[in-house]
C-alpha cells in the first residue's frame, strides 16, 4: 500500500478526541459559570475565595494523579496511595509534634517513607510477577496499619509554635496561606509537580521507556528497556507523590488522622481516566490528567455552591466519569 | 447453483476513511477448487476475505453463497452459511486447552445441559487424528508453539464442517512435514465438495495446491491465472507491478574472517513448559557470514536464539564474543555486548503498534541519543530518518501508529531498531514471515549488506528455500541439539528437510 494510507491531516473529530480532556474541562467549566448561584450580582463560582477553594481541594488528589498517570502508564495501578497518604499525614504530625522534628528532617523523612513504601511495592510487583492491583491492594492495608500504629490509632492534632510539642510555625504555610496572595501553597507546589512530570514525559529516555512497556512490555524486554528497573522506580514515584500529598493534607487540616485519605486512590484514577490516559497502559498523558483533575474539581465545586444532595453529586460524578471513558472507546485508533 | 459456484463476489469495494482497500472486486470459489488469493500485504486480500467470512458488515457490492445474495451481520451468521475462515492472527484463548478452543461457544453437552468433557475430548481426538496432530487436547493453548496454534485454528475451521474455507497465511508457522500434512487434509475436503480460499506468499505451495489464482493489487483484480500455466515470476510480476530482480542475493564469500560468536556444548538446565529449550548446542558464526538454523517446530531455534540474546533461562556452558566468554542475562546487556535480536513475531514480540514509527525505532537507543536524561529530538530525526532511508521504509510521516504500516514495513522498523544499536551479531527468528516478495527481497539484501559489512548474521527459518538461498552455512537442530552443519554450496532444501527429520546425510 502506498504512502496516502494515512490521512496526514488530522480530521477535527480526532482533534476533539486527542484533547477530549481539555475540551471537557472548557464545557464544565462554562457549565459552572452558567448555574452559578449569584450575590449581590456577584457569579460566586468565579470569585476569587472560590476558585482558591477550587484549586487548593484538588491539590493533594491532583498530585496523587500525576503519580497515578506514570503508574497507569506501565500498564499498573495503585491502590495503595490514599493510605500512603494518610501514612504521610500521620506521620507528619507525629514526628513534628511528638518527637519534635524540625521541619526539614519531618518532610525528608516522611516522604522517604513513601518513597521506600512505593519501590516495595514495585519490587514486589516485578520479582515475584505478582499483578499490580493485588501488590497496592495489600500495599494500601499495610500502610493503613501502619498509620493506625504510628498514629496510635486516633487523630494527632498540630498545633503551632516554637514550645515542645508544637510545629514549626512554617508548617502552617500549607494550609490558608497564599503565595503572593494569589495561589494557595499547595496549588503552586501541584502546578510545579505537574510540570516537573510534563517536561519529563515529554522529553525524557525514561519516559520513552514508561511508554514503551505500556505499549508492548514483552517487545520492550526484547529492544533492551530496563523494564524490571522502570516499574520499580515509577512506583517509586507513586509513593513519594503520595506523601507529598500526605504532609499537605496534614499541613491543611492542622492534623494528621490515620483515616485521611481514604478513597483517593478512586478519585486519581478517576482523574487520570478522565483525563484520557489509557488503563491497559502506553496511552495518555499529564497534561490530560491536570485538565481531569482540574475538571472533577470544578465540578465537585458547582455542585456543593448549588448545594446539590451529596447522593446526587456522587451521582453525577459516577455518570461523568462513565461518559469520559465512554468517548475513549470511540476514539478513532 | 450454477455450475458448482459456491460463492460470488460481485463488485465489492470497501474504504477505510479515504483510502480503498478493495475496488470493485469480482471473485467466484467454486466446489472442489482451491483457489489461490495473491497480493502484497496490503493489497487487499483479508479485507475482501473479511466481507465474505462477515467479518466486515459495510462494503458495496454483492456476495451470493450458493445462488443466493446474502448480506451477513458477522461471523457467526457467515459459519451458519458454511463459510469459516482462518485467521492470520491467531484467534484462540490463550487459558483454555485445545479442545476448549475448538468448541469454544458450541461446547458439546450431556443430557443434563452440563458441559460433556468427555464427548469434547474424544470428538478432539478424533479430529486431531485425522488432520494429522499430534497434541495433547488437554494441553493450554498458551503452552503451544505458534506452528503448534495454528495446527489448532485448522482443526477448529475443519471441525465446523464447512463448505468454504478461508485460509490466511496458513502455513506460515508450520514446518515441510505439518504443511504435507496439512495438504494431505485439504485435499480431503476438496474431494468432499469444499472449496478453499488460500491465501499465501509462498509460490511453491500454491504450486501444489491450488488450481486457480487470483493477483490483487492495491484493491483490485490485476490478473486470473490458471495455476498450471502460472510461472513464479509472472505471478510475483502481477503483484508487484514491475519486474523482479533476483529475489536472493548473494555475497562474497571470499570476505569471511575470524569466528564472531562460538557456541560450545550450550544446555539450558532448567526447561520452561511447552518449549524444547538448548540441550547442546555447538555452532560458530564467523565475521561477514550468514549462518542458518534449521529444523523443525520444537526443535529448539527460537529458545537457541533467545539464550543468546539474554532473554532465556539460565545455561551451561560456553559463549565467546570476539573470543571473549559473555553470560549475558537480560535483552538490554546482551545488546550493550553488540548482539541483536530480531524475534519472531513482530506483533507480539516485536512492536508497540499504537505507538509511532519514530518512537518504535529509536527505543533500543534512547539513552544514547539523550543528553542529561533528555532525549535529543535532533538526533533521532536523524536516526529514524537514517533507518527510512537506507531500509526503503515506505511510510506517511514516522509520526504515524506503525500498526498503519504493511507487515513488511513493521519488520523494517524492528529490524531498523536493531541496526541503529550497531550490533556486530544479529539473530533472526522468521524474519521473512509474512511479509511480501517485495519485502522479502529487500530484506535478503539487507542481510547481504550487513554479512559484507562484517556482522555475523544467524538466522533461523521453516523456509528452506530461504536458508538455501540467503545462508552460507545451516545448522541443523532437532530435539535442542545440533545434529548436522551443511554448506549450503553443497546442500539444498531436500537435504536440510532429511536432516531435520533425523535421516543421516552422507556428505
Amino acid at each position: 500500500m502506498t504512502t496516502d494510507f494515512v490521512a496526514t491531516r488530522p480530521s477535527a473529530a480526532s482533534v476533539v478526541f486527542r484533547f477530549q480532556s481539555l475540551f471537557g474541562l472548557v464545557a464544565v467549566f462554562i457549565a459552572a459559570v452558567v448555574f452559578s448561584p449569584s450575590r449581590d450580582g456577584e457569579l460566586l463560582f468565579l470569585s476569587s475565595g472560590n476558585l482558591f477553594n477550587v484549586v487548593r481541594a484538588m491539590s493533594e488528589i491532583g498530585i496523587i494523579a500525576v503519580g497515578m498517570t506514570f503508574v497507569i502508564l506501565i500498564g499498573g495501578i495503585d491502590l495503595s496511595v490514599g493510605a500512603v497518604l494518610g501514612l504521610a499525614a500521620v506521620g507528619s504530625a507525629v514526628l513534628l509534634v511528638e518527637n519534635d522534628f524540625s521541619l526539614v528532617p519531618a518532610v525528608l523523612l516522611v516522604l522517604l517513607v513513601g518513597l521506600v513504601f512505593g519501590l516495595l511495592q514495585g519490587i514486589a510487583t516485578t520479582l515475584f510477577k505478582i499483578q499490580a492491583f493485588i501488590v497496592t491492594l495489600a500495599g494500601l492495608q499495610i500502610a493503613r496499619g501502619l498509620a493506625r500504629i504510628w498514629s496510635g490509632g486516633q487523630g494527632v492534632a498540630i498545633a503551632y509554635g516554637s514550645d515542645p510539642g508544637e510545629a514549626p510555625v512554617a508548617f502552617s504555610l500549607l494550609g490558608e496561606r497564599t503565595f503572593n496572595g494569589l495561589v494557595p501553597i499547595p496549588a503552586l507546589i501541584f502546578i510545579v509537580v505537574a510540570a516537573l512530570a510534563i517536561l519529563f514525559l515529554r522529553g525524557s529516555a525514561f519516559s520513552r521507556h514508561v511508554y514503551a512497556i505500556g505499549g508492548n512490555e514483552q517487545a520492550a524486554r526484547l529492544s533492551g528497556v530496563p523494564v524490571t528497573r522502570v516499574k520499580v522506580i515509577v512506583f517509586g514515584i507513586s509513593g513519594f507523590l503520595a506523601a507529598l500529598a500526605g504532609i499537605i493534607h496534614a499541613g491543611q487540616l492542622n492534623q494528621g488522622s490515620p483515616n485521611d485519605g481514604s478513597t483517593y486512590e478512586l478519585d486519581a484514577i478517576a482523574a487520570v481516566v478522565v483525563g484520557g490516559t489509557s488503563l491497559s497502559g502506553g496511552r495518555g498523558s499529564v497534561v490530560g490528567t491536570v485538565a481531569g483533575a482540574l475538571l472533577l474539581g470544578v465540578l465537585n465545586n458547582i455542585l456543593a455552591l448549588n448545594s446539590v444532595d451529596t447522593n446526587v453529586q456522587l451521582l453525577i460524578k459516577g455518570l461523568v466519569i462513565v461518559v469520559a471513558a465512554g468517548l475513549q472507546g470511540l476514539r478513532p485508533s | 447453483m450454477d455450475d458448482g459456484v459456491l460463492v460470488r463476489l460481485a463488485g465489492i469495494s470497501k474504504s477505510y476513511g479515504g483510502v480503498k482497500a478493495c475496488r470493485d472486486v469480482d471473485f467466484t470459489l467454486r466446489a472442489g477448487e482451491v483457489h489461490a488469493l495473491l497480493g502484497e500485504n496490503g493489497a487487499g486480500k483479508s479485507t475482501l476475505m473479511r466481507v465474505l467470512s462477515g467479518d466486515i458488515t459495510d462494503y458495496q457490492g454483492v456476495v451470493v453463497v450458493a445462488g443466493a445474495e446474502v448480506h451477513f451481520h458477522g461471523p457467526a451468521d457467515a459459519q451458519r452459511s458454511g463459510i469459516a475462515m482462518i485467521h492470520q492472527e491467531l484467534d484462540l484463548v490463550p487459558g483454555l486447552s485445545v479442545a476448549e478452543n475448538i468448541f469454544l461457544g458450541r461446547e458439546p453437552r450431556t443430557r443434563l445441559r452440563t458441559l460433556d468433557r468427555r464427548a469434547m475430548l474424544r470428538l478432539t481426538r478424533e479430529l486431531l487424528h485425522r488432520t494429522g496432530i499430534d497434541l495433547d487436547p488437554r494441553r493450554p493453548v498458551g503452552s503451544l508453539r505458534t506452528g503448534e496454534q495454528q495446527l489448532v485454528t485448522i482443526a477448529k475451521a475443519l471441525s465446523l464442517d464447512a463448505r468454504v474455507l478461508i485460509m490466511d497465511e496458513p502455513t506460515s508457522a508450520l514446518t515441510a512435514a505439518e504443511v504435507d500434512r496439512m495438504f494431505t487434509v485439504i485435499g480431503e475436503l476438496r474431494r468432499n465438495g469444499a472449496g478453499i480460499v488460500y491465501i499465501s506468499h509462498r509460490m511453491d505451495e500454491i504450486g501444489r495446491i491450488a488450481s486457480r489464482a487470483t493477483v490483487l493489487r492495491n484493491g483490485a483484480v490485476v490478473a486470473s491465472f490458471d495455476v498450471r500455466k502460472m510461472t513464479a515470476t509472472q505471478a510475483a510480476e502481477a503483484m508487484i507491478g514491475r519486474p523482479v530482480q533476483a529475489l536472493f542475493s548473494t555475497h562474497d564469500d571470499a570476505a569471511l574472517g575470524e569466528p564472531v560468536l562460538a557456541v560450545r556444548d550450550l544446555v539450558v538446565t532448567r526447561q520452561r513448559p511447552g518449549r524444547r529449550e538448548p540441550a547442546g548446542i555447538s555452532l560458530t558464526v564467523r565475521r561477514g557470514e550468514i549462518v542458518g538454523l534449521a529444523g523443525l517446530l520444537g526443535s529448539g531455534r527460537t529458545e537457541l536464539l533467545e539464550t543468546l540474546f539474554g532473554a532465556g533461562r539460565s545455561w551451561q556452558g560456553s559463549v565467546l564474543l570476539h573470543g571473549k566468554p559473555i553470560r549475558p542475562r537480560t535483552p538490554r546487556q546482551a545488546l550493550r555486548l553488540g548482539i541483536a535480536f530480531v524475534p519472531e513475531d513482530r506483533r507480539s514480540l516485536g512492536l508497540a503498534l499504537d505507538h509511532s514509527v519514530l518512537a518504535n525505532t529509536v527505543l533500543s537507543i534512547v539513552d544514547r541519543l539523550s543528553v542529561l536524561g533528555m532525549v535529543s529530538r535532533q538526533r533521532e530525526q536523524a536516526s529514524v530518518a537514517r533507518i527510512v532511508r537506507e531500509l526503503q521504509v515506505k511510510l506517511a510521516s514516522v509520526r504515524s501508529p506503525v500498526s498503519t504500516l504493511s507487515g513488511g514495513n513493521q519488520q523494517k522498523v524492528v529490524f531498523g531498531r536493531m541496526l541503529l544499536t550497531s550490533p556486530s551479531v544479529l539473530l533472526l527468528d522468521e524474519p521473512t514471515r509474512g511479509v511480501d516478495v517485495g519485502a522479502k527481497a529487500e530484506i535478503y539484501q539487507l542481510l547481504g549488506q550487513l554479512a559484507a559489512s562484517g556482522v555475523g548474521v544467524l538466522l533461523a527459518s521453516s523456509e528452506l528455500a530461504e536458508l538455501v538461498g540467503v545462508c552460507d552455512r545451516v545448522i541443523v537442530l532437532r530435539g535442542g541439539r545440533t545434529v548436522a552443519e551443511l554448506p549450503t554450496a553443497q546442500a539444498g532444501e531436500a537435504e536440510l528437510l532429511a536432516a531435520s527429520m533425523g535421516e543421516v546425510v552422507p556428505l
